[in-house]
């Protein structure tokens, strides 16, 4: 044993210089980080619940600050308190090995202290948190949507009239009237899935056979990004959502557009393409006065539904929202449209030998055919009433 | 219990011979190379085995973790497919939960409560090993689904409807849900078992509360696995039955509701997060003391907080279903309680800190990674506690901000916890310590890679990045954090490589003869398995100690002078047993592994073709039938003449066993 002391001392000091050198390089880049840091927490993203905007967000924004800081004031104490033993008690060279230090068994009323400390401060948040679970789950005088969940995407209903039909069936965007608080029906067609746009409120989950009740509402229009947070399948990561708030002559206008049925178009490729779009298309797809064979479920798909295309051109988005059907400059995205209907499964992960998502149509239509299609499709109605910026 | 000590005559065999008639029913003889492995039932050896396939499953599990960092490294990662991400990080979780943190576990279970209470072994020494075997079956069946076509593709949590045939056609979830089954098995065996034990073969003096902290809370433990194992065992089972048999008890069609699932799987889901965690909270309570040459402060309420955990465990799982629709009541109920539930671990952690202060801190390898848990588990509870503002809760449930919380919970406690465990108790397993220095490099890299790793998910998932995503776009602005993640994935993975090199320099150093072998008590311990030579004979104590204290062989070793100064009075080294005894062990035998090994050909059979399963059936039913005609003994052994010194076997009474041992226990 003895000729090994020298030994382990030595690793230890030539370590601790290591360790010093180590450190203060570490603290030389400090600035950097932190620089850094500041840079990259400036540039959230347009998924944002740090940055509420619906009076539900903004109510649990409060809350969950809140318990944050409640959170960083504990953990800063407990930080604290180990940085001080580690550093105040320490052996030290000059420590007696012999001498033991006091031998502290335990301290009752320090104990009930620390119990009943945590206790408190669980009691006031509880207190704050029951009124608001509560709140938050109440339904409001306005107008409900229905929102259905299906592998990968989101449809939302309109009953306008109120007569227990709906009037108005779109995808992926859900467009609302700015400062009324909107009652959902959250509902799925296959899994389960989860409905969450930050900006306005928190999530809740659409599940199969069950109706959820859940209110959105925005103070100011505009566009707000959402995706679906409950894992549903190989394409969860593309199912996305938009709530499009309008002011109220807006949302009136596009209401009325919305409950006109689509036409036969007149030009000849839009006709040619009308027509290919009922050889190939209507046994999932609803235009709604002229196709209609798929409105009440389809038996293509497990969810038995596909986005009803009446309107297609009024939306900003399109294939569970991950493209824009709009370029920059406001011309319709062709390419990325013409490509989506020529082949959906490379576009975005699907099964559609499982009847989940939509089939290759790589095969069946030549490039002239896709074109008309296309051309079709952009007779349907548009241009969105926002845009995103 | 059958208790008999005489064999049946008609099994009686000549020495060694295996080739008899009866020779499928004789005991293998206490074989060396790999048969003293396979068939052994010591509890040692299938605690070190435990551990050992624990970190091969780690280390498979590391490797699905990079691959889903290599993924989110960039916006719209091109390394996996969709598909191939859904099933990755569906079997990291698995991988980490069932085959990684529950055995690691299992293997200090085994390895050191036997040595806490001072036993000779468990108190089923051949169940003991045929929960090693089952585990170590289903871990290699979980994993089989990767060469028939895929692996699981429903998230651990496996949420029906998701999970039928009809979203997920490919067999992947059938390997999950009867593999799980399978795990399910070895753990409630392992359960059993050690519980049992610690009831009954306590050393005499050993009062429930003089017993090691490790020890509460590995027993408490093993009572969570007692009552949560068949729950999501049923849960598994009705899967099973809709996937296998069309049976309707997650079809919606046929009036089912899917939350039946959510339920089932997380009344076992959150009692198994304390599964995970309390045996780090252990160990920690171990090693803290000894490095700070003090006390632990407030034993009594350590045990009875962690007994508390254990207990208010079973009335929070529906925390993880604050958005899936329980209806307000529900919510403010569970988020009530969730809260709540952080009091006797918030006591905890102060009463470790309270252990440390005013000690004398010897800032070793497992000091350091106890010193770790401590501060970062603290982070991963205080984000618990912010989710249990269920309001909140809807802003960060399924984000990032959730996989950042479990991942301190998980990784920098219960990981860093036993990290801690294994350089502690290194020497006692095999003799010798894991090098130091390497073992702080270790350490520092890991830590520093942890918080790299785990830190910035806590902000994008505030952002709102979601889980289980295998993209996020350019213009979601989640890509600085996420490269920073990525890159601290790697650094964690350089952590371990460190790792991997300190035991394998250390062992080749200890065979070379550089690395020395430890005496008996190295760490100047408290606990009684210090009170044995490093590494632990087989048959673990000469004599079983009488206890008289919390900290026993602390004790023995400081004493109050005649002024009320303690003072050493004895060398841990020099008072500790020699490990010179000769009792008689149990033997080793061939049906655990035998009988485990046809649960896997059961499973498959119900996968591709039920005749499998006949097989395995057969397997089974001849695998018991052994077990139970198996005699007593290894006719090999030699010890039959010292029918007063024998050890635990199986078909022993625990409490004969403690009344013998008091009679030559001398007083020490």
């Amino acid at each position: 044993m003895s000729p090994r002391i020298p030994i382990s001392t030595e690793v230890k000091s030539l370590e601790m210089t290591k360790s010093q050198s180590v450190m203060s390089r570490l603290l030389r880049l400090l600035p950097l980080l932190l620089g850094s840091m500041l840079i990259a927490s400036c540039a959230s993203g347009r998924i944002d619940p740090t940055d509420p905007v619906g009076d539900n967000a903004k109510q649990i924004d409060g809350i969950m600050r809140l318990s944050g800081y409640m959170a960083a004031a504990v953990g800063l104490f407990v930080a604290g308190a180990v940085i001080t033993a580690i550093v105040k008690f320490r052996e030290r060279p000059t420590d007696d090995p012999n001498e033991l230090p006091k031998q502290i068994h335990g301290n009752r009323k320090a104990e009930l202290t620390w119990t009943l400390i945590p206790v408190f401060m669980l009691v006031f948040l509880a207190i704050v948190t029951i009124p608001t679970v509560f709140d938050l789950s109440s339904k409001s005088d306005g107008r409900t949507i229905k929102v259905e969940g299906q592998q990968w995407w989101w449809q939302f209903s309109y009953d306008v009239d109120e007569d227990g039909v709906s009037d108005i069936v779109t995808a992926n965007e859900i467009v609302i009237p700015v400062g009324e608080e909107i009652n959902l029906d959250i509902r799925s067609n296959d899994v389960i899935h989860s409905f969450w746009i930050p900006q306005l409120n928190g999530k809740r989950d659409a599940v199969p056979g069950r109706v959820h009740s859940w209110r959105i509402s925005s103070p100011v229009p505009g566009i707000f990004y959402g995706e679906c947070t409950e894992f549903c399948g190989l394409s969860h990561a593309n199912m996305q959502m938009r709530a499009v708030v309008l002011t109220d002559e807006d949302y009136d206008e596009w209401v009325r557009e919305q409950l006109t049925p689509a036409n036969i178009p007149a030009a000849a490729a839009a006709k040619s393409g009308y027509d290919l779009f009922g050889r190939h298309c209507v046994s999932c797809h609803v235009i709604n006065g002229v196709y209609e064979s798929a409105a009440d479920g389809n038996a293509n798909l497990t969810s038995g539904y596909a986005p009803n295309l009446t309107h297609l051109m009024t939306r900003t988005s399109f294939a569970g929202a991950i493209f824009e059907l709009y370029e920059e400059d406001g011309s319709v995205n062709i390419a990325d449209l013409k490509e989506w209907i020529r082949n959906a499964p490379g576009q975005k992960p699907s099964r559609p030998e499982n009847r989940q998502g939509m089939i290759s149509f790589a095969e069946t239509l030549s490039d002239k055919e896709l074109d008309d299609l296309v051309t079709y499709l952009m007779t349907l109605g548009g241009p969105p009433p926002l845009m995103p910026s | 219990m059958a208790i008999t000590e005489e064999r049946p005559e008609i099994l009686e065999l000549e020495s060694g011979d295996t080739s008899t008639s009866t020779g499928a029913f004789a005991r293998p003889t206490n074989a060396s190379g790999w048969r003293a492995w396979v068939f052994t039932v010591d509890h040692k050896k299938i605690g070190i085995m435990y551990g050992a396939v624990a970190m091969f499953w780690f280390l498979w599990g590391g490797v699905e973790a990079l691959l889903i960092r290599a993924q989110l490294f960039t916006p719209d990662g091109t390394v996996l497919t969709a598909e191939q991400y859904n099933q990755i990080f569906t079997m990291h979780g698995t991988t980490m939960v069932f085959l990684v943190i529950m055995p690691l576990a299992a293997a200090f279970a085994n390895y050191i409560v036997p040595l806490q209470i001072g036993a000779r072994d468990v108190a089923f020494p051949r169940m003991n090993a045929l929960g090693l075997w089952i585990f170590v079956f289903a871990g290699i069946f979980l994993n089989l689904s990767w060469f028939l076509g895929g692996g699981p593709d429903g998230g651990w949590f496996a949420y029906a409807p998701n999970t039928g045939v009809t979203y997920s056609p490919g067999a992947g979830m059938d390997f999950y849900a009867l593999g799980l089954q399978i795990a399910g098995i070895a753990s409630l065996v392992g359960a059993i078992n050690l519980i049992v034990t610690v009831l009954n073969m306590r050393a005499p003096g050993m009062t429930l509360l003089r017993m090691p902290v490790f020890t509460w809370m590995i027993f408490v433990v093993q009572l969570l696995l007692l009552f949560a194992l068949p729950v999501i065992t049923v849960a598994l089972i009705l899967l099973s039955f809709d996937r296998t048999f069309d049976a309707n008890f997650f079809n919606v069609a046929m009036g089912a509701d899917p939350l039946l699932w959510q339920h089932l799987f997380w009344i076992f889901g959150h009692p198994e997060v304390y599964i995970l965690i309390l045996p780090s909270f252990g160990i920690v309570s171990e090693t803290l003391p000894v490095f700070s040459r003090k006390p632990l402060f407030g034993y009594s309420v350590i045990v009875i907080s962690g007994a508390a955990i254990g207990f208010m465990g079973w009335g929070v799982w529906a925390h993880h279903m604050f958005v899936s629709g329980l209806g307000p009541v529900g919510v403010a109920a569970f988020s009530a309680t969730t809260m709540f539930i952080a009091v006797p671990t918030g006591v905890k952690i102060l009463n470790w800190i309270a252990t440390m202060w005013g000690g004398n801190l010897k800032f070793t390898v497992p000091m350091m990674f106890s010193i770790s848990l401590v501060s970062m588990f603290t982070i991963g509870g205080l984000s618990g506690v912010m989710h249990s503002v269920a309001p909140a809760d809807t802003q960060q449930t399924d984000t990032y901000f959730i996989v950042a919380h479990f991942h301190y919970v998980l990784f920098g406690g219960a990981l860093m916890g036993l990290f801690a465990g294994m350089y502690y108790w290194w020497p006692k397993a095999f003799g010798y310590k894991l090098n130091e220095s390497l073992g702080k490099w270790h350490f520092w890299i890991l830590l520093v890679g942890f918080n790299m790793t785990f830190g910035p998910m806590h902000i994008v998932g505030l952002q709102g990045m979601a889980r289980r995503h295998s993209r996020y776009g350019p213009e979601d602005g989640f890509d600085f954090w996420n490269a920073v993640v990525t890159i601290g994935a790697f650094v964690i993975l350089i952590g371990m490589i460190v790792f991997a090199v300190n035991i394998v320099r250390t062992w080749l150093g200890y065979k070379a003869g550089t690395v020395p072998q430890e005496p008996a008590d190295p760490w100047d311990g408290r606990t009684i398995e210090w009170a044995i030579p490093c590494p632990t004979p087989e048959h673990n104590f000469d004599y079983v100690p009488v206890i008289t204290d919390v900290d026993d062989f602390w004790h023995k070793k400081y004493q109050p002078d005649e002024n009320g100064k303690l003072r050493k009075v004895a060398d841990g080294n020099e008072i500790a047993q020699k490990g010179d005894q000769n009792p008689h062990l149990p033997s080793p035998s061939y049906w655990p592994i035998v009988l485990a090994s046809a649960l896997p050909l059961i499973a498959l059979g119900l996968i591709y073709n039920l005749w499998i399963s006949g097989i395995g059936l057969l397997l089974l039913l001849g695998a018991m039938y052994g077990w139970s005609l198996e005699p007593a003994t290894d006719p090999d052994a030699g010890h039959g003449d010292h029918a007063d010194e024998h050890g635990p076997d199986d078909d022993d009474s625990p409490g004969d066993e403690a009344s013998e041992i008091t009679e030559e226990a001398p007083v020490v």
